[in-house]
């Protein structure tokens, strides 16, 4: 699993690749802190190349979006895969965030 | 209603009030013909009364008439043989006043002219009153001059005995007399003297005047020329005639002539006269020789004063005999009334009961098969009630592949009992509905049921949770009669341990039991009413039978719930014969028919609790999906879920540091895919967390609870046992086909 990240004009893209299962979500924990610290400004989570998220990945997404909230900032999920769309929709995280293609 | 019932009050009144004036008119007519009979009857006997009072009075009368009559005829002899001697008449005379003591006087009177010596000769010989002395006088005076007397002249006239009109003696005392007289004649048989007898009529007054056959009734009697001898009215005694009265317009009508002729006449009779508004009975008969008529007059009132008085108390009977039938038909009515309410109220309380019945039975399940798809469970249950509604129950659903199910007795039967099992019944699926465990849904249930229990009602409960993917059976048995197992290699009971009955006592801790129901099995549940169904004789169908058949029909190799509970049914009956059912009779039979043998694919995988063995966890999904044929996006999503819940154990089942395993075992049957997740950790049910809500904003999500969720959403059932120690979290995903 693997995050780039990439800001530009209090934009952030962080590009997720892999699969965020629970082993994974431990590993880039520290990423999406990073992320958290910028919460006040866009940030645009890059699934484009994630294959797969379990609770622990989506937690994160979650304590992300709440950052933003309380800060004033947003969070676009960009480009997510049909499987990761229907857990996005039984979690009820589809109307949660932005999500953009 | 209101209505009918004043329409039936009418009516009934109506019906009452005819009564009445029917037995009224009875009981007047009766009176009418029996008053007619004993006025008739009561005439009779004053007819008789009056006419035997006559009757006696006359010959008493009769009496001293004929001792005066006596008197002269006896001294007639001598008088003839002295007529020669005039001057020894005045001895005669002596005589017969001496020797006779009615006699006041007497006398001889000479023919005028027979005497040579003198022309007018009559020695009377008298009794003097006061003293008694008999003196001696003669009658042959001027101013007297007897021979133009009554006395004198009538017994030469008729030539026979005549008694004279009475009269007022003025000479002597002022006595009511009245003579007898007898002509006398001589050898040649001319007349030649008359010789009488004065007798004193004193007593005729009293004689006659004391006559009272009744408190007001008198007497009247009459001389023969009608004047009034005796009469209550002094005044008019020997001062009036019954001419003078008639006359005097006393009394006019005709009647009274004819009564006064009558009379004068020397008849008997009985004449009826209305006078000065009273109505009265005379009677009247003749003295004979005397011409004198005595006659009794009663006034009716007297005569009917008893049969009014009778007639008055007839009068009061019917009038109470009256009310009394009133009172009773009043009273009858309002038992009617009565009556007819508690038919009312019993028809209401039917139709209500109808409905209860209604009610109560669509809480028992009875569409069979319950399960059509499903293929590891099948269910046959029966319930017939004794009365209307019944105290059995029995109930069974299917939750998170559990089968729960129940069965129970309430003690007492009808209402009460009804009562209490549909309580028994909806807290059974409450508190089921979140507890899993027989003995907890027990105690719960208990514990509510035995509060403020103050009908001391209980209910003998048998409750049972089947964990259909691995046939393990949890159950809890409050006092009801053990089931019998029913399977391939034998029929027995299952073994139960002695629990108090639901409702005897709060806080009574309910023992858990366990067991492993072999594919095929069958359990056997029923209540009392089949064990102690009886016949006429009141022999009890009993436990011998019941274990006979199903032993039976295990040899046979038909024991599925649909034969059991129908071939029970049959020899039920068979044995009852005509006997009233005395109980409810249930009894309910599940087979559980999950083959491990037809599990077609099985594979098992055993991790340590360590976060990064997931991988493998993923890797070993991923083959297993592959091998079920199951499409790429259908196994991201099962491998999420299986992520999510071993992950679970993982984090939780063990103390941070400690080392444990934990088996993953899938299997497949060609229609479901089961995953067994056990481990030996705490006990630690992934099913308790609460569901999250997922249309919340993000500011109030939670950030937990997601991988339940997320189990639940991809699975079709998931279920959680602890078992021997294991954390079993199952997970079954239907194949698609």
């Amino acid at each position: 699993m693997e995050v780039i990240t990439n800001t530009q004009d209090n934009v952030t893209t962080a590009q997720l690749i892999g699969r965020l299962d629970t082993p994974a979500s431990q590993e880039i924990s520290g990423d999406f802190e990073s992320l958290i610290k910028l919460a006040d400004g866009t940030v645009i989570l890059d699934c484009s190349q994630l294959e797969y998220i379990s609770s622990s990945g989506l937690r994160l997404f979650l304590s992300l979006r709440k950052a933003a909230a309380s800060k004033g900032g947003k969070v676009i999920v960009k480009a997510i895969n049909n499987d990761i769309r229907s857990v996005f929709m039984m979690t009820g995280f589809l109307n949660l965030f932005e999500i953009q293609n | 209603m209101a209505h009918t019932l004043t329409d039936i009050e009418k009516k009934s009144a109506r019906a009452g009030l005819l009564l009445i004036i029917i037995a009224a008119l009875t009981l007047e007519a009766t009176s009418i013909v029996q008053y007619f009979y004993s006025q008739k009857g009561i005439k009779e006997e004053a007819s008789m009364r009056a006419e035997s009072q006559l009757e006696t009075t006359k010959v008493r009368i009769m009496d001293i008439i004929n001792q005066a009559e006596a008197a002269v005829r006896n001294s007639v002899w001598i008088a003839q043989w002295c007529l020669e001697v005039p001057d020894s008449m005045g001895r005669v005379t002596q005589r017969i006043v001496h020797d006779n003591p009615v006699v006041v006087g007497s006398t001889v009177a000479f023919v005028p002219g027979y005497n040579k010596r003198h022309e007018l000769f009559a020695p009377y010989c008298y009794r003097e009153s006061g003293t008694g002395e008999i003196k001696l006088k003669s009658l042959a005076t001027t101013q007297y001059d007897y021979p133009s007397q009554e006395w004198f002249t009538k017994p030469i006239e008729l030539d026979t005995g005549y008694w004279s009109e009475p009269y007022i003696d003025e000479g002597g005392g002022e006595m009511l007399m009245t003579t007898y007289s007898l002509p006398l004649r001589d050898s040649k048989g001319n007349v030649a003297a008359v010789i009488t007898a004065d007798i004193s009529l004193d007593w005729l007054n009293e004689l006659v005047g004391n006559i009272s056959v009744y408190p007001n009734a008198y007497s009247v009697l009459l001389s023969r020329s009608g004047q009034i001898m005796v009469c209550p009215v002094e005044t008019l005694v020997m001062n009036t005639s019954i001419q003078d009265l008639q006359r005097n317009s006393l009394a006019d009508n005709e009647t009274f002539n004819d009564i006064s002729h009558s009379m004068l006449s020397g008849h008997y009779g009985n004449r009826r006269i209305k006078h000065q508004g009273v109505t009265s009975q005379i009677y009247f008969a003749p003295v004979e020789r005397t011409g004198w008529s005595m006659s009794i007059v009663i006034p009716e009132n007297e005569i009917f004063a008893g049969i009014r008085r009778i007639g008055v108390i007839v009068k009061l009977l019917q009038i109470l005999g009256i009310v009394m039938l009133i009172l009773l038909l009043r009273s009858v009515a309002k038992r009617q009334y009565k009556y007819k309410m508690l038919n009312e109220q019993k028809e209401r309380i039917e139709g209500e009961l109808q409905i209860a019945s209604a009610i109560q039975m669509a809480m028992i399940p009875k569409i069979y098969p319950p399960y059509p798809e499903r293929e590891d469970i099948d269910v046959f249950g029966q319930l017939t009630p004794a009365k209307e509604v019944g105290g059995d129950l029995f109930d069974f659903y299917i939750r998170e592949e559990k089968l729960f199910f129940c069965i129970g007795d309430v003690s007492g039967k009808g209402i009460p009992a009804s009562l209490y099992m549909m309580v028994t019944r909806a807290l059974f699926r409450t508190i089921s509905a979140h507890e899993s465990s027989p003995d907890k849904i027990m105690s719960n249930l208990n514990d509510i049921m035995s509060q403020d229990n103050e009908s001391n009602m209980f209910v003998t409960l048998f409750l049972g949770v089947l964990d259909l993917p691995t046939g393990r059976l949890h159950y809890c048995n409050a006092g009801h009669d053990a089931p019998i197992l029913i399977g391939n290699t034998g029929a027995g009971m299952l073994p139960v341990d002695s629990n108090l009955p639901v409702g005897v006592m709060p806080e009574w801790k309910y023992s858990l039991q366990e067991s492993v129901i072999d594919p095929d099995t069958c359990i056997f549940l029923y209540t009392d009413g089949l064990t102690e169904a009886e016949d006429l004789e009141h022999r009890q169908y009993g436990m011998t039978r019941i274990k006979e058949l199903t032993q039976q029909l295990q040899q046979n190799g038909t024991f599925s719930p649909t034969v059991i509970i129908n071939r029970m049914t049959d020899a039920v009956h068979l044995f009852v014969g005509n006997a009233d059912q005395s109980d409810d009779l249930t009894m309910l039979a599940i087979q559980y028919t999950l083959h491990q043998k037809d599990f077609k694919f099985q594979r098992s995988l055993t991790l340590t609790n360590d976060i990064k063995r997931i991988p493998r966890l993923n890797a070993f999904i991923d083959d297993v999906c592959n091998a079920n044929g199951i499409d790429m996006s259908e196994s991201m999503q099962i491998n999420l879920a299986l992520e999510e819940a071993v992950s679970n154990v993982i984090n939780y089942a063990y103390p941070t540091g400690t080392k444990g395993d934990i088996t993953i075992e899938a299997k497949s049957n060609g229609e479901k895919m089961f995953f067994i997740i056990s481990d030996t950790g705490t006990p630690f049910d992934p099913t308790a967390r609460p569901a999250v809500d997922t249309t919340l904003s993000a500011e109030d999500r939670e950030i937990g609870g997601l991988g339940i969720h997320l189990i639940r959403k991809i699975m079709d059932h998931i279920n959680y046992e602890r078992t021997d120690g294991h954390n079993v979290f199952t997970l079954i995903k239907k194949l698609s086909k």
